[in-house]
């Protein structure tokens, strides 16, 4: 393929086609910090939220797993007494970098370099409530699947060594869902994309040309154009820029290394102005986007995108960001969250990363242990309320996707998108039925 | 004491005893006689016929005689505190049922022994031509003397008998074999030192008129002068044979077995074989928390004890088997501890004390306890008048006292102090009056020695720690009419019932207090698994795959009889394995060696002074040794702080959260969860020493250097090093009849003489491998190859008179004649070879022993040994000392300069190029007992074997048993001046072993962390890396970075010990003014004396000293204040840094100090100071600093265009503080184990704290910059 310039307006022999349209509503408010400080505040409060809605939820859920236990605090735990606790779970994980060892900074003979993944064999899960802490056993509850944050309820006994011999454990479970309007009849298409790196040297402008004329319905036969004016909404799932951070040390910059530095953001406004023109767009921060660093991150700001920001299609979002489109629920996030529990934890793939968060009911529970969090005082933003239809995660190695069921026919389409700007593909998510398919762009041309 | 009934009851609901419970019973059946079965009821009737009163002299008394007011006059009133009672009981020792008598032999019991006969005694030569008739009425005028000189006692006979003995004085060589010496025995241990003074100043004889005598041996103290008699050495077991003791009727102490016994029945073992293992002692490891008052430290007279909180812990077990707090008002529950809240804070104080009778800790261990929290605890009783409270001693009645003390290790014969610290076993002496059979005492003398207890059958066996005597116990026991006893006690109130039905396990425990830092150890310190090798991880875990090793199932046949004991005749006495349940930490404790030469050559009082004054309080407990880490850590290792916090950081990897004083008022004024908060904290601070205690072995390596010297424990720790050899001294001589003279002090009149060697350091750096040739125990061998001694010393007088054969003396380098050992064979030779080949027999066995224990106790042993060796030198020249020989010390430092010289031109005459060797060498450094020499080769394999040959070459040039040692190979070698050097340090040709530095900058604590890290660092590149051009630049960065400000503020914090109030000290100091600055902002946080003062130097007016610059680091982070980096540069960093460079640079200080890299400098504005609170602030242009109006409110017009690379600028400065203040608050939170509470941390030696503190501080300061952004 190659690109070719197209005029602005779709039109094709026979007529013209109509982009279709549907209804854009922001769930973003929860992830916005507004007007809170940095008072002083701790992490504790945090969790403490997360506790007490978690264990008000999982109380509930009690009379149908197991009425005829007690349920404990950690501190009330007796030997050999059936019974439940409910808890935050901390992971006592040897090979977990300590910034006080960075600091310390001694040569010792232990590598710099640190591996992908810190899970050891030795990794053992604890329970924590405000009572105290209690040590969890038993083959029922891995520790390479759980990770600190998740709250859960264990049933059990205290063993005679004074750990908790977990025998089952309830998680919260996927929460409740409004029914899916599926099957309304038309196609109407999401397009997915993450990882856009504008300005690094793995991105091929092509590409991302490619894509824009593409789903803009510059390109390709009438057929082709048909399906892109089907696209109602694009979605751009964070790392859209990489400028180069060294540059920015507290100094000076010299008005080379200006322009060193906003090239790659002027770049991408332009071509969002291309998308904005025609779709609506959201724009969601990654961690290499200018933007804060700790979850959940703030909008981009306008002032980045002079050109795009005119249009009204245009929308820079939060991370994680949460919108309904015709009353399909969209939840997702640009991958931090997925890698850190990738980190500290171990699933057969991303998917399964995904699929937990939702049945933890909470899409990071490793912030802030290890994953950067905003000290939320008196709320836990992350926490799962409405089960969404559509739960993606951008950055990712490659594409994949599954539909998991809930036990209360909840029905939710998993999807991970992959980089673009290492394998040129966007993803496209029919709204009709949630069935999913990839855009691949190439610029090599195969014979 | 509870019945048994009681103790069963209770530990059925609670916590058990972890006392061996699958003891498999011996075949053979032991009879119980002559011991009870119960312990005895308590001492009910007075004994009436005790109506002495003991004399006591002012003049250099031994201190630990009772006074009358310690002890208790009236019957403690029925009390009803059966609750509390109750729940201590359960930690009781097993009882003594017959049962256990016959089954077990590893139990813990505590016993007391009452020893009778012993007397003090001294010599002093005996006038010639003075007969039988001459020492009788020598005898009588001297007991008028006496009686002169103690009118008050009453005391039938002072000079209980004076004999005619043959000895010979140690002092100078002499032909003939002995002399007439006089015997003085007298009625107490005190009138020793009257007597001598009668002496010293003369007698009038008659014939002779006035003499005065030399006296021998009569400052020897009374516990060490009855341990060298019956020969028992620190911590070694006692054998009280069957039918040689008998029962005490009159109960003295707490101790379960008490009886009597003469001190000549006593069999004092060797800790060889059986005798080696060491006695289960109970250790209480505990803290207190006060509430102090705002700006105060907590003061006895007005703030309360709130919390105490106790773990005991069974010597060799890994987990403490009582862990309690005791709290004032309510506490929530924490998992593995037993909560005890009392309403008021004498039921508190009472509850511990209970506690301590309980339990009966052996040993007390704690972190500062005895400069602060015995002495706060005994004080605060005493201001509540709580009168019973200080009886926590295992002495019936008798009350803690609290004494200053100048601690002080020139210690003098002066009395002193003894410490009544002592184990287990009580020894009671008792001097008889003429009878020996009849106990009935005139004088009691109460020795307590140490330690628990094996029963197997009839006989006794004790352990003895160490010796504490008393006299004055008849007017003592008039008043004991009816000792308290438990049952009898109050009941009280208790708040919170322990919520536990079920013993919570220690894991639990440590996981409630230590959270999720816990056992991260050391790398260093950490196990290998043997099977799988890996490090740090539960070795259980690895048992059950592979199976338990041998020395782990020990523990279920370690009870099984040991056949070899059985066979032996009779049922002799039968010590058991050590119970230890589970592997101690092992690893060798790396006590250093304070006396070893390097430290203490150059004069030979350096070595007696090295533990400097130290004021303290002295709190004595009689029976229960109190081993205060704090002081332990100070005198053994070199640490840039001894909080416990940085300790434990230190030694353990674990941190504590450190709670400021000033709030635990507030928490103790909270709600029962904020007191359990406290409470947690107090129990970590209990918590870390026994840690602490573990890890460094220290039990073992105490009592291992008490056997070795002899000495009790508590001496160990409460006196210098010469009392250690004097009491070897002091036991060969007694073997070889002969006596020591008791020299006068003569303070520093016998002027000094010259010290080691030092060569001249050629300083520079060298790049190619310098091999070092030491002397192995340098001194110790010179001593032992020419025989000196105090014995074979001859003096100038006899060298002429006697008309020595040349071939049977040695002259030398320092002019002294000393006869060969074929003449006569010195002492400490002797005692030398001694301590040396024992050394090599451990180390010998060392290497051959499997269990892990059996390799600590020896490695302790090989320690100490080297430790004694070491010692001997610094005895002979420490002026003084008790027995200074100037003569001996010259002589040994003389034959080492030789020695040295002589290596020097030995290595240099013989590897030349025309010995045919490849390059000259050349001798580049030579210390005290090493010599550095440079062969010219390049690899370290050639160097390492040259160094080998030339060692051989050497020694055999010497005299027997001096040897010269090739041990390491330096390269690359920094040498910078004389004792300062860094390098390499390579044993084996492929790896090198470590880094080895000295008298470089890397610990000293007046120094900020910069001048560490990058001395550290240069060191690193320099000498690993051998990159010259990174150290330098490195060094440039770094000043770069001091210069702009980009300096994270911990590494420029300096610490000083805020000991006295800014108006003591003469010289104004930056740490007092800046304390005096604090305490005027805000009372409550300011340091107080004790405190450490953190400060940093700020930028001030022109010409302000530094000592108005300092600054508290958190003001200066909380007000963006300019530190000073020229300050930094110019006083901390320059120095220490030229030093390393000036070998290896040509102009050090210009290429470093100065050029471009300090040329740009930046400076924060003060925000809030001075002139600054007078100015308006007025919005600049985020991009080009003009000003704007608020209307523009972010740019100025000229700046619009760059928005998106001004807003990126921003917004990374947020992305990257907020990480920082992720990671470090997620961090604290580890450190804390605990997610839902919030961190309270104010450790200041933590390295992240002011990075915390600066963190929250800057996110907030740049979350309004961003914020600007948002129009």
């Amino acid at each position: 393929m190659a690109a070719a310039p197209m005029p602005m307006e779709v039109d094709s022999g026979n007529g013209v086609l109509h982009r279709k349209q549907s209804i854009y509503k922001s769930l973003d408010e929860s992830f916005e910090i507004q007007k809170e400080m940095y008072r002083g505040q701790q992490y504790s409060q945090i969790y403490f939220a997360r506790l007490h809605l978690m264990r008000t939820l999982l109380y509930s859920l009690l009379p149908t797993w197991k009425p005829h236990l007690p349920v404990c605090t950690v501190l009330g735990l007796e030997e050999g007494k059936e019974c439940i606790i409910v808890g935050t779970i901390y992971k006592h994980m040897k090979l977990k970098p300590s910034i006080l060892d960075e600091y310390s900074k001694e040569r010792s003979a232990s590598p710099l370099v640190q591996p992908h993944n810190f899970i050891n064999s030795d990794d053992y899960l604890v329970l924590e409530d405000e009572s105290g802490r209690v040590k969890l056993r038993g083959t029922v509850l891995l520790p390479s699947v759980y990770v600190t944050g998740i709250v859960v309820a264990l049933q059990g006994k205290e063993t005679g060594a004074g750990d908790f011999m977990v025998e089952d454990i309830l998680e919260a479970g996927l929460p409740h869902q409004t029914e899916l309007p599926l099957n309304s009849g038309e196609d109407k298409y999401v397009v997915l994309v993450s990882g856009l790196s504008v300005g690094s040297s793995s991105a091929n402008p092509l590409h991302f040309q490619l894509f824009v004329d593409h789903i803009t319905g510059h390109l390709g036969d009438e057929k082709e154009q048909g399906i892109a004016a089907q696209i109602v909404q694009v979605i751009i799932a964070g790392n859209s820029v990489e400028y180069p951070r060294g540059l920015l040390n507290g100094q000076n910059l010299g008005s080379k290394d200006q322009s060193r530095l906003s090239e790659p953001i002027k770049e991408l406004d332009i071509l969002l102005t291309q998308i904005a023109s025609g779709i609506p767009v959201d724009i969601m921060p990654g961690t290499t986007d200018p933007a804060n660093f700790s979850m959940p991150q703030q909008p981009l700001h306008r002032c980045l995108f002079p050109g795009s920001s005119a249009y009204n299609t245009f929308r820079s979002c939060t991370n994680p960001h949460s919108f309904e489109l015709d009353n399909v629920r969209f939840l997702g996030t640009s991958g931090q969250n997925i890698d850190d529990l990738a980190k500290y934890s171990d699933a057969k793939d991303k998917l399964g990363f995904l699929e937990r968060t939702l049945r933890w009911r909470h899409i990071a529970p490793t912030a802030p242990n290890t994953l950067g969090c905003y000290p939320f005082t008196d709320r836990d933003p992350f926490f799962v309320e409405i089960c969404p239809h559509v739960y993606f995660v951008g950055n990712q190695d490659k594409y994949e996707t599954s539909l998991i069921k809930g036990s209360d026919g909840q029905l939710v389409r998993l999807i991970c998108i992959p980089r673009f700007a290492e394998t040129g593909t966007a993803v496209v998510l029919n709204l009709r039925n949630l069935e999913c398919h990839t855009l691949s762009f190439g610029t090599q041309l195969g014979l | 004491m509870p019945s048994n009934k009681t103790l069963v009851r209770s530990s059925e609901r609670e916590f058990h005893c972890q006392f061996p419970s699958q003891i498999t019973p011996p075949p053979t059946t032991m009879s119980a006689t002559g011991n009870s079965r119960k312990r005895p009821p308590a001492a009910a009737t007075p004994s009436p016929q005790l109506k002495h009163q003991a004399a006591m002299e002012e003049e250099e008394l031994d201190e630990d005689v009772f006074l009358e007011e310690t002890l208790l006059q009236y019957e403690e009133e029925e009390s009803q505190r059966r609750s509390v009672a109750e729940r201590l009981a359960k930690w009781n020792r097993p009882p003594l049922s017959p049962s256990y008598v016959s089954q077990s032999r590893n139990i813990g019991h505590s016993v007391c022994c009452h020893v009778h006969g012993f007397e003090p005694y001294f010599y002093i030569s005996c006038p010639p031509g003075m007969g039988p008739d001459d020492i009788s009425r020598f005898h009588q005028i001297l007991e008028g003397r006496m009686r002169e000189a103690n009118r008050n006692s009453k005391v039938p006979k002072f000079v209980r008998r004076i004999e005619l003995v043959q000895r010979r004085s140690i002092m100078y060589y002499q032909q003939q074999s002995s002399q007439p010496f006089l015997k003085i025995v007298v009625a107490l241990p005190t009138m020793v030192a009257s007597c001598r003074g009668i002496l010293d100043r003369g007698v009038q004889i008659d014939g002779l008129g006035i003499k005065s005598f030399m006296t021998y041996e009569s400052n020897v103290l009374f516990a060490l002068r009855f341990m060298v008699d019956c020969n028992i050495v620190g911590g070694n077991w006692i054998e009280v044979p069957l039918g040689k003791y008998k029962k005490t009727t009159k109960n003295l102490c707490y101790s379960q077995l008490e009886f009597d016994c003469l001190f000549s029945d006593l069999i004092s073992h060797a800790a060889e074989g059986e005798f080696s293992k060491m006695a289960p002692f109970r250790i209480l490891s505990f803290d207190i928390e006060c509430a102090g008052r705002k700006g105060h430290f907590p003061e006895p007279t007005h703030d309360p004890v709130i919390q105490v909180a106790n773990l005991v812990t069974l010597q060799g077990d890994d987990q403490p088997f009582v862990r309690n707090v005791m709290t004032l008002k309510s506490c929530s529950p924490i998992v593995g501890v037993d909560v005890m809240s009392f309403d008021t804070e004498k039921e508190v104080l009472l509850a511990w004390r209970d506690l301590i009778r309980e339990v009966d800790p052996d040993i007390i261990i704690g972190y500062n306890i005895c400069k602060f929290d015995l002495p706060y605890l005994i004080q605060r009783a005493e201001v509540l008048g709580i009168a019973e409270f200080p009886l926590l001693g295992r002495i019936r009645n008798s009350r803690v006292r609290i004494k200053d003390t100048t601690f002080s290790s020139r210690y003098s014969n002066k009395g002193g102090t003894m410490l009544m610290n002592d184990v287990a076993v009580s020894i009671l002496l008792n001097l008889y009056a003429s009878k020996p059979s009849s106990f009935s005492s005139d004088y009691m003398m109460k020795n307590l020695v140490g330690t628990t207890v094996k029963l197997n059958g009839p006989n006794y066996l004790v352990w003895s720690q160490s010796i504490k005597i008393f006299l004055g116990a008849q007017r003592k026991l008039s008043h004991i009419t009816k000792a308290p006893s438990l049952r009898q006690t109050k009941v009280m109130k208790i708040a919170t019932p322990s919520p536990f039905s079920t013993p919570p396990t220690f894991d639990q425990f440590a996981m409630a207090i230590m959270g999720g830092r816990r056992g991260r150890a050391l790398d260093s310190g950490r196990e290998k698994c043997a099977h799988c090798g890996r490090t740090n991880h539960p070795l259980d875990k690895c048992w059950k795959k592979f199976g338990k090793p041998a020395w782990a199932q020990r523990k279920k046949t370690a009870t099984a009889p040991a056949p070899a004991l059985l066979t032996s005749e009779l049922p002799k006495v039968q010590i058991s394995q050590a119970e230890y349940d589970r592997l101690m930490k092992f690893e060798a404790g790396q006590m250093s060696t304070p006396s070893d030469p390097h430290a203490s050559t150059s004069d030979g009082v350096g070595f007696i002074r090295q533990y400097g004054t130290r004021e303290s309080k002295e709190v004595t407990v009689e029976g229960r040794v109190q081993f205060d880490l704090i002081q332990v850590m100070q005198r053994d290792y070199k640490l840039s702080s001894y909080s416990l916090n940085s300790v434990s950081a230190h030694f353990l990897n674990e941190q504590k959260e450190d709670v400021h004083h000033s709030i635990i008022s507030d928490l103790q004024n909270g709600n029962a969860e904020t007191r359990r908060r406290l409470a947690v904290y107090c129990l970590k601070d209990a918590y870390l020493p026994q840690r602490l205690l573990d890890k460094l072995m220290f039990v073992y390596n105490y009592v291992e250097m008490a056997r070795v010297t002899g000495v009790p424990i508590s001496f160990l720790l409460s006196k210098g090093q010469s009392i250690k050899v004097l009491s070897q001294l002091l036991r060969k001589a007694k073997q070889k009849n002969l006596v020591i003279p008791n020299v006068k002090q003569a303070g520093s009149e016998q002027g000094t003489y010259e010290g080691a060697t030092v060569l001249e350091a050629r300083a520079g750096f060298y790049e190619k491998p310098i091999a070092t040739l030491d002397f192995a125990s340098l001194y110790p061998s010179i001593m032992m190859a020419y025989n000196l001694c105090y014995c074979t010393l001859v003096s100038p007088e006899d060298a002429r008179k006697l008309n020595l054969p040349p071939e049977c003396v040695n002259k030398t380098p320092s002019g002294e004649t000393f006869v060969k050992s074929n003449l006569q064979k010195g002492l400490l030779p002797e005692i030398l070879e001694e301590l040396l080949a024992a050394r090599k027999r451990a180390k010998a066995d060392l290497k051959e022993a499997r269990d892990p224990l059996e390799k600590a106790v020896l490695d302790g042993r090989q320690l100490a040994l080297k430790i004694s060796a070491n010692s001997v030198y610094g005895f002979t020249g420490a002026t003084v000392g008790q027995l200074p020989c100037l003569e001996i010390s010259s002589s040994v430092t003389s034959y080492g300069r030789q020695m040295i010289e002589h290596t020097k031109k030995l290595v240099e005459d013989k590897f030349t190029v025309g010995g045919g060797y490849e390059h000259n060498a050349e001798v580049i450094y030579g210390d005290t007992d090493s010599v550095m020499v440079q062969f010219g080769v390049s690899s370290v394999e050639e160097a390492m074997n040259l160094g080998r040959e030339a060692a051989d070459y050497i020694s055999g040039t010497f005299i027997k048993p001096m040897k010269l040692e090739f041990e390491k190979v330096y390269y690359p070698y920094l040498l910078i001046s004389k004792k300062r050097y860094a390098g390499l340090y390579w044993t084996n040709p492929k790896k090198f072993d470590k880094m080895d530095t000295k008298g470089i900058e890397t610990v000293r604590r007046d120094n900020c962390l910069l001048v560490k890290n990058l001395v550290t660092e240069c060191l690193n590149k320099l000498l690993i890396d051998k990159d010259i051009p990174g150290a330098v630049q490195y060094v440039k960065n770094s000043i770069s970075d001091l210069l702009m400000n980009r300096m994270d503020l911990s590494l420029l914090v300096i610490t000083k010990g805020l000991t006295k109030t800014g108006d003591d000290y003469e010289v104004k100091a930056a740490h007092v003014e800046l304390a005096e600055r604090m305490r005027k902002r805000d009372a409550a946080t300011a340091p107080n004396v004790g405190d450490r003062v953190p400060y940093v130097i700020i930028k001030a007016a022109k010409g302000a000293k530094a000592y108005e610059r300092s600054e508290d680091p958190i003001y200066v982070l909380e007000n963006n204040i300019p530190i000073d980096p020229h300050y930094y540069l110019e006083n901390q960093i320059s120095k220490p840094l030229l030093r390393i460079f000036e070998p290896i640079l040509k102009n050090a200080s210009k290429e470093l100090l100065q050029g471009s890299h300090t040329r740009s400098i930046s400076i924060s504005t003060p925000s809030n100071s001075g002139i600054m609170k007078f100015a308006k602030k007025q919005l600049t242009c985020i991009g080009c600093k003009a000003l704007i109006s608020n209307s523009d409110h972010t740019l100025c017009s000229h700046c619009k265009g760059r928005e998106a690379e001004l807003y990126c600028k921003s917004v990374a400065n947020v992305a990257e503080l907020e990480e920082l203040f992720g990671r470090l608050w997620t961090q604290c939170q580890e450190c804390q184990g605990s997610l839902h509470q919030d961190v309270l941390c104010t450790s200041r030696d933590c390295p992240i704290f002011y990075r915390r503190k600066k963190a929250q501080k800057d996110m907030a300061e740049a979350k309004v910059q961003l914020d600007r952004w948002s129009f």
